[in-house]
């Protein structure tokens, strides 16, 4: 719609004339190349004297055009930028928000290259270069506030959900406790009805965020939709100190069925990651501390095909001081801790957080020699075998066959030889949870509580 | 920058509105719909200061309602590559911070950030520099010139700078409080 060409249909006054300008004025930036020819100039005399004819007539006009005689000074200016822009293009376009280029401020060239940091703002792009930059400067800083980065994830580490369509008839209780307690702080129960949900925090975990956060950059990464995230974001974290636009989801995750540290601006080296699923860490398995999954409620339990009665049911909860959360509280402590120490005489940069983490994991079955006994197949290879590698993770040694110097037996049946050999020679007969649970727990478990 | 200009549009009114109030309701309607709004091409409208002319009714077929051609005076804000504005931080964060002018969102990267003046994370994230004078934190009102800016349909958003001469931080809620 040009104003300019309906303005003969009226009767020309001033401020019509006025708009064709306002027109012209558009036009000239938007183009950002045509230089103001005479013609324009022209045509500007001309409306200054239309305009001092309006001022005179129209005196009470309350606001008027504001600095009108600048427009020639911006003009000038105008030329200036443009003469610039067409100079060769030295900017190395760092990234883009919203398609405009950071550094330049042109209109981006879609090339398609560049991580979408949507996160952050929602048209935020940047290139790997921009990306690097950001980590290592953002690294510098992190050492020097003798910080690392941790990496949450919501369901089943921090919290569990269901949905309140299946919320089971023996948790209806949970239901008029969420809507008593509603106004208190310290609840851990809530009843989202806007997105027909009931969320049970974790206990300890309020205390968890407290404590980590002096020590750790917090980020939350879930594979849930955005508004579900922001929305246990907003419970975890009312006052937004913690994970202020570092709330990471699905949307934001560049591969499908995968969470990348690519979208996460810190270097990999002082990331660790918390999350209760080790699949979709493929490249990231040495940041990771996979987490006892946290089923409170019993739809979640059917989910992943346990069919023993869920936490609500049973009416109990998690230990506040000894579950996983305070447990794996002190294993971030101990890890942040070696990894600051002064006695290190290595240089902060050049530390690796995931030695560290594996360092600390080795020393939880240090000492211990495991022997199998049908837990797995004989035909396959036992070194491949999930729970092979995470007891050698844990710095126990492995092996398919017994002698004295064998410590553990891990057997699901008593009928084994292997199993009957460690009875007699009075060896721990244990289950294969052992060595599960010490992988959650991080710390070598009574052998008593595994008996098979 | 501002302008005082004129515009027209085609108001549709119910046919309830008709009666003695007739003008005043078109008026309030035409206010509402327009103030706050961004078009493109003129910029944000900030006020309506006066209504010139409302045309003949056109009574719309099916549905009974009137549309009625109405040019009014109002006063736009649009700005422009070069310009320099004074806005208030809203956001800041690694990249860089956000400010609002107005209806203006603007981002400022760090990369057009005094070299001098890092990153601070915390509470409330913020850019200092080394000797800690001076700061940008969240609420700071800070001058900045436009370097880019996209305009679309119903947005407008600018690019900006604090690297030169005469531009950064003109009040600091930090060092007041």
């Amino acid at each position: 719609m040009s104003l300019a060409a309906e303005s003969p249909l009226q009767s020309s006054s001033s401020s019509d004339d006025f708009a064709a300008f306002l027109d012209a004025e558009l036009d000239a930036d938007s183009s950002n190349s045509s230089p103001n020819g005479e013609s324009n100039d022209d045509e500007e005399i001309d409306l200054k004297e239309e305009r001092i004819k309006r001022r005179k007539v129209e005196m009470s006009e309350t606001i008027e055009v504001i600095e009108s005689s600048k427009t020639a000074d911006v003009n000038k200016e105008k030329s200036v930028l443009s003469s610039e822009s067409t100079k060769p293009n030295l900017c190395p376009h760092p990234g883009f928000i919203k398609g405009l280029c950071l550094m330049c401020g042109q209109i981006e060239e879609d090339d398609g290259s560049g991580v979408a940091l949507s996160y952050i703002h929602k048209d935020l792009k940047l290139g790997s270069h921009e990306m690097n930059r950001l980590r290592g400067a953002d690294l510098r800083n992190l050492l020097r506030e003798k910080k690392l980065i941790l990496v949450l994830d919501l369901d089943h580490t921090l919290l569990n959900s269901t949905r309140l369509a299946d919320v089971t008839a023996d948790e209806d209780h949970l239901l008029k406790q969420a809507d008593l307690l509603q106004d208190d702080p310290n609840r851990s129960l809530f009843k989202l009805g806007s997105m027909h949900m009931l969320t049970k925090l974790r206990p300890f975990v309020r205390t968890f965020l407290k404590e980590a956060s002096p020590m750790f950059e917090m980020y939350v990464y879930t594979m849930a939709e955005r508004c579900y995230a922001l929305e246990m974001a907003r419970l975890l974290d009312p006052s937004n100190i913690y994970f202020n636009s570092k709330v990471i989801s699905q949307s934001d995750c560049t591969q499908r069925h995968q969470k990348g540290l690519d979208v996460v601006l810190g270097a990999e080296s002082v990331v660790v990651i918390l999350d209760d699923t080790e699949l979709v860490w493929q490249k990231h398995k040495d940041n990771l501390i996979v987490m006892e999954r946290y089923h409170y409620f019993a739809s979640s339990c059917h989910q992943f095909g346990f069919n023993m009665k869920s936490l609500s049911q049973c009416k109990k909860d998690e230990s506040d001081t000894e579950g996983a959360l305070a447990n794996v509280l002190n294993d971030l402590k101990h890890v942040h801790h070696i990894f600051f120490d002064p006695a290190l005489d290595t240089d902060l940069s050049s530390r690796d957080v995931r030695e560290m983490l594996k360092k600390v994991r080795q020393d939880v079955l240090h000492g211990c020699k495991i022997a199998f006994s049908r837990v797995f197949p004989s035909t396959v290879r036992a070194a491949d075998q999930h729970i092979w590698r995470i007891a050698e993770q844990l710095g126990a040694l492995c092996t398919t066959d017994v002698d004295s110097s064998v410590t553990h037996v891990v057997s699901t049946d008593t009928g084994t030889a292997k199993a009957r050999w460690a009875v007699q020679n009075e060896k721990f007969l244990v289950n294969p949870r052992w060595v599960e649970a010490a992988n959650y727990f991080w710390c070598r478990q009574k052998e008593d509580d595994y008996v098979v | 920058m501002f302008f005082h200009i004129s515009m027209e549009k085609n108001m549709q009114l119910h046919p309830r509105h008709f009666g003695p109030h007739l003008r005043d309701k078109l008026v309030a309607k035409l206010m509402k719909d327009v103030e706050g709004t961004c078009s493109g091409r003129h910029g944000f409208v900030v006020a309506i200061t006066g209504v010139d002319d409302i045309g003949k009714g056109l009574i719309r077929e099916g549905t009974g309602f009137v549309t009625f051609p109405v040019r009014y005076q109002c006063v736009v804000f649009r700005p422009f590559k070069g310009e320099i504005l004074e806005a208030v931080v809203t956001m800041v964060n690694k990249m860089g911070f956000f400010a609002e002018a107005g209806p203006v969102q603007i981002f400022v990267s760090n990369h057009l950030i005094p070299d001098d003046m890092e990153f601070q994370t915390g509470d409330v994230p913020n850019y200092t520099t080394s000797d800690r004078s001076v700061r940008i934190q969240k609420d700071s009102e800070v001058r900045l010139k436009i370097i880019g800016t996209r305009v679309d349909a119903t947005e407008i958003f600018c690019i900006g700078t604090i690297k030169d001469d005469f531009l950064g931080v003109i009040n600091d809620p930090g060092a007041a409080a």
